[in-house]
């Protein structure tokens, strides 16, 4: 005899009763694949919607702004204040911004445009067209939408406020949601703008860590006697985004559940046939010798077996969808197997188990209780 | 039925298998009360074939559902090996009868997802002891079954069904086997062949209690009882 079978006798026939209906069991077992597949694959999608809108919000979250307290009568940032904040984060990349508007001219078009002015942009900006200089001196940097509407290019020359500068660079397209949204606007040497003061500092950290590390140690220095400055987490937005997400993956996988539970029944209604056709058999079995807990566990066994073997039939469904999905959304498949994921994969094996388990308590407790005078009796 | 004194502890030969006094069992239906079984005094002695015939619903089966521990007597007392089994609780019962007693039913009650060798060896199958398959294959092989051992009931005819069951009533080493007719199912040539069988068994010193309607059983065995409206006659 098989060894498993050996050491779990009670494994063979359950396992040959599972196999005597083969439609039948494959049927009940079919709806547990179906939970399964429903639980994990729209955990797995939750995942990586989650994963590919954080994704599209790139660094945000390392961000930190930190602008005058304007409640306390503070109306900008001073050159001192810029260097406190340097002294409190030490290697961040520090970023003074000063905010204005400018009238914009180029060839024939002209229009009203927020100008930035800020020193060393090459922190925070990138450059799609052109080369950021370190420091910002002669030239201009455009925002994206704004060379588009004006059809500028790096290289070209601009008219902001009736001086000339050099386009050195156009920048990349940025998302809705950041430090200094340049999209619509310029950014130009400080002296450009020609306002006392600064109206913001961005901080770039490298980790959203270190970035909650920085905004914490510049309020304290900043802020010990007097509240100068507020400061402003960005991962605080996206740790709103998350929250959203996980909400929105507990009710997915929730309605996944219910698939689940309903296969249960399935099961139940499965054993409960099984345990009235096999009447006799069970009587047998208790005359033989088997205790009402030996029929118990024969007839429990076969109903985890087809949670089981539907639970991994589920999970192999699932993985093979989680690729699909992932490879879609992401581009990158091994995202299925994120230790979130496998979470998933885990909790809907779990619970068909569990399912399985439960159902098969009542005909199982039914079969074994059953009096085997009855039952023998044809 | 006069020697009701119990023999000395390990006088295995005198002890008698089974042995009943005053064994009734009365069934509640609604107001009225039936009476399966009335006042049976038995007995069975180590390696006698007993047959026990009856018109129908005379009380047979319940005599052989009481003999077997598979039912409780409302009044009388019920000895196995010489040991009191009347007020046995229901897990005592099933050891007792994993223990001492065999069944051969008339059905078989072959389990048709198991191979003659498995169906052998279902009562002993969760004791996990490795002798159980060799044993099996052993009595099949005594009873003639020897090249059948891999295959499923449906591949069997009435009498090797019947010979399997045998031999699955056997794989305890029980000291009583209880068949309900079993030549119910089977023609006459291979009825004669399980008689025969029983017979073998008795030979080996084990009790057997057969009840039926056929007489060719009653050419088989050593003694004869009647059950007429549930009460038993010599």
């Amino acid at each position: 005899m098989n060894p498993i079978y050996e050491r779990f006798p009670w494994l063979l026939m359950a396992r040959r009763n599972v196999s005597r209906t083969p439609v039948r069991s494959a049927l009940a077992a079919l709806g547990i694949v179906i939970g399964v597949l429903a639980i994990a694959s729209l955990g797995v999608f939750g995942t990586t919607l989650q994963y590919s809108v954080t994704q599209n919000l790139g660094g945000i979250g390392n961000d930190v702004t930190v602008s005058p307290a304007t409640d306390h009568g503070v109306q900008y940032l001073t050159d001192r204040d810029v260097r406190e904040v340097r002294r409190a984060v030490s290697t961040d990349v520090v970023v003074p911004v000063e905010q204005g508007r400018g009238t914009v001219t180029y060839g024939r078009s002209q229009t009203i445009a927020p100008l930035y002015g800020i020193d060393r942009p090459g922190g925070i900006f990138t450059a799609a067209d052109g080369r950021i200089p370190t420091p910002l001196r002669s030239g201009v940097l455009v925002g994206s939408s704004l060379a588009d509407r004006l059809g500028v290019r790096a290289g070209n020359s601009i008219t902001v406020n009736g001086k000339t500068y050099r386009v050195k660079a156009v920048l990349e397209q940025q998302s809705g949601i950041s430090a200094v949204n340049a999209n619509g606007g310029l950014v130009v040497p400080p002296a450009a703008v020609g306002q006392q003061g600064y109206d913001q500092i961005v901080v770039r950290a490298s980790s959203a860590r270190t970035a909650n590390r920085s905004a914490m140690a510049i309020k304290a220095r900043l802020n010990r006697r007097q509240t100068r400055v507020s400061v402003f987490e960005f991962s605080s937005i996206t740790k709103q985004i998350s929250n959203v997400f996980d909400v929105v993956n507990y009710f997915l996988v929730g309605i996944g559940s219910i698939s689940l539970v309903v296969a249960g029944v399935s099961i139940l209604n499965v054993m409960l046939m099984s345990a009235v056709e096999r009447r006799q058999e069970i009587g047998v079995l208790r005359a033989v010798g088997y205790q009402k807990r030996d029929v118990l566990v024969v007839m429990l066994t076969e109903a985890v077996l087809l949670g089981v073997g539907g639970g991994v039939v589920g999970v192999v469904f699932s993985a093979a969808a989680g690729l699909v999905i992932n490879q879609v959304i992401l581009g990158d498949p091994t995202f299925t197997f994120a230790p979130t994921n496998l979470g998933f994969f885990a909790a809907a094996f779990a619970f068909a188990f569990v399912t399985s388990l439960l159902s098969g308590l009542y005909p199982a407790w039914k079969a074994a209780n059953r009096d085997p005078v009855e039952a023998l009796r044809s | 039925m006069s020697e009701r004194e119990s023999p000395p502890v390990g006088a295995e030969r005198s002890v008698r298998v089974v042995e009943t006094r005053g064994l009734t069992r009365t069934y509640q239906s609604g107001p009225e009360t039936i009476e399966a079984l009335v006042d049976v005094d038995f007995h069975v002695e180590r390696g006698e074939f007993v047959a026990v015939v009856g018109p129908s619903g005379s009380g047979k089966t319940t005599f052989l559902n009481l003999l077997g521990l598979l039912d409780r007597p409302t009044a009388g007392e019920l000895y196995i090996t010489g040991e009191d089994a009347t007020a046995l609780g229901e897990r005592e019962r099933t050891r007792a009868r994993k223990r001492f007693i065999g069944f051969v039913f008339q059905q078989f009650y072959l389990i048709p997802t198991l191979t003659a060798q498995e169906n052998v060896e279902v009562p002993r199958l969760l004791d996990r002891d490795a002798e159980t398959p060799k044993r099996a294959a052993a009595l099949l092989t005594q009873f003639g079954m020897g090249d059948r051992l891999d295959h499923r009931p449906d591949e069997l005819s009435g009498g090797q069904k019947q010979r399997v069951a045998i031999a699955r009533s056997l794989i305890n080493e029980p000291r009583l086997v209880l068949a309900d007719e079993p030549t119910g199912n089977l023609d006459r040539t291979t009825s004669r062949r399980i008689l025969e069988e029983f017979q073998r068994i008795c030979t080996e010193g084990v009790a057997v209690v057969a009840v039926t309607h056929d007489e060719l059983v009653e050419e088989y065995v050593d003694r004869t009882v009647e059950i007429v409206d549930g009460e038993l006659t010599a």
